[in-house]
């Protein structure tokens, strides 16, 4: 195994309403050697802003809440600013592990990928919910269409980044379809994409916290507009 | 020919909306294209009101339709539809536009934060 940079490896959690675990995602992260946490906070309602700095990482704020994809985009925005040599980006509700970076690390590494997806369903032992696990097949068939590659979990938000890929990265959708735009957009730039397995912690709280098939509609549509009209 | 209420009423509300998008022109409120695009279309309303039998019988032969009331709702929904799409447009150019802003003011208060 790799031995992992730490120091050199940056995290982002695009926050939205997150004020009951954000505190115990950061400290979990800094327990695990990562001292540069930096939460990206899309216009909170909630103490979440409060609960990060009391964590001690370091909050970016968007005053208003435009969406997933725009805080992702964000994220490689500062990381492109502050010259980040490897990004990853983990969900704020806590249910990835942060020994999972360094997998997604050792996969960057072992196949000179420039983004590595952490994928729930590599492991073939992921607890995901039977109605969400469908919901991600239909987004795995959307999204792998317009691919030249095909991959297992197009909708994770646990993604490790080099500086060629955050170089490169410019996001336009708003919303939860810009974790299928990557890919996408990934592919047509020429970026090496690679999936490595990770870990998935659903509790009660992340479970309320997903996607509905509204939502899931509404991504679908953006998606597809995306790619017609541009 | 019959001259019926309509026929007045419509060419006179067209005509004030035409004077308002001229005053909205002149006070730098609106672009050019707007106020071509405006005005053309309130000139064209007042022609369809004056002559309503003879545009509905032209369109609905243009477009082989057999009555001339249904051409006037096909044309009317296919106006609605083109002004919906570019209102659709519209919003979402504004919506980046917001976007990008946000994301401006968010990198730049953690600078500055930084630096205080």
């Amino acid at each position: 195994m790799i031995l992992i940079p730490k120091s050199e490896i940056s995290i982002c959690l695009p926050v939205y309403n997150e004020s009951q675990v954000i505190y115990q995602v950061i400290k979990d992260i800094q327990h695990a050697g990562y001292d540069q946490v930096y939460v990206i906070d899309d216009g909170s309602t909630d103490e979440s802003i409060a609960e990060a700095k009391r964590a001690g990482a370091t909050v970016i704020r968007h005053l208003l809440n435009r969406g997933a994809g725009a805080a992702a985009q964000t994220s490689i925005a500062l990381a492109r600013k502050k010259q980040f040599k490897y990004l990853v980006m983990m969900d704020g509700d806590g249910q990835h592990s942060p020994a999972d970076i360094q997998t997604l690390y050792t996969t960057l590494k072992n196949k000179g990928a420039d983004i590595v997806i952490g994928s729930r369903f590599l492991n073939d032992n992921s607890e995901m919910p039977n109605i969400r696990k469908r919901y991600n097949q239909l987004a795995n068939l959307i999204t792998n269409l317009f691919c030249s590659n095909s991959y297992s979990d197009t909708q994770s938000g646990f993604r490790i980044f080099n500086r060629s890929a955050i170089e490169q990265l410019n996001l336009t959708l708003d919303g939860f379809s810009y974790c299928s735009e990557m890919l996408i957009l990934s592919d047509r730039l020429g970026l090496k994409l690679e999936e490595a397995p990770i870990e998935t912690l659903y509790s009660e709280y992340s479970l309320q916290k997903g996607q509905n098939f509204m939502a899931g509609v509404t991504t679908a549509w953006h998606l597809i507009r995306k790619i017609v009209f541009k | 020919m019959e001259i019926r209420l309509f026929q007045i009423l419509v060419p006179i509300l067209a005509l004030l909306f035409v004077i308002y998008l001229v005053r909205r022109y002149s006070s730098s409120k609106s672009t050019i294209y707007e106020l071509v695009l405006g005005v053309g279309f309130w000139i064209a309303v007042s022609i369809f009101a004056i002559f309503p039998d003879f545009f509905s019988n032209l369109i609905a032969k243009i477009f082989g339709i057999k009555s001339n009331i249904n051409a006037i709702i096909f044309f009317c929904i296919g106006i609605l539809f083109f002004v919906i799409f570019k209102m659709y447009f519209m919003i979402k150019k504004q919506d980046k536009a917001i976007t990008d802003l946000v994301r401006h003011i968010a990198l730049t208060d953690e600078k500055e934060a930084k630096e205080s």
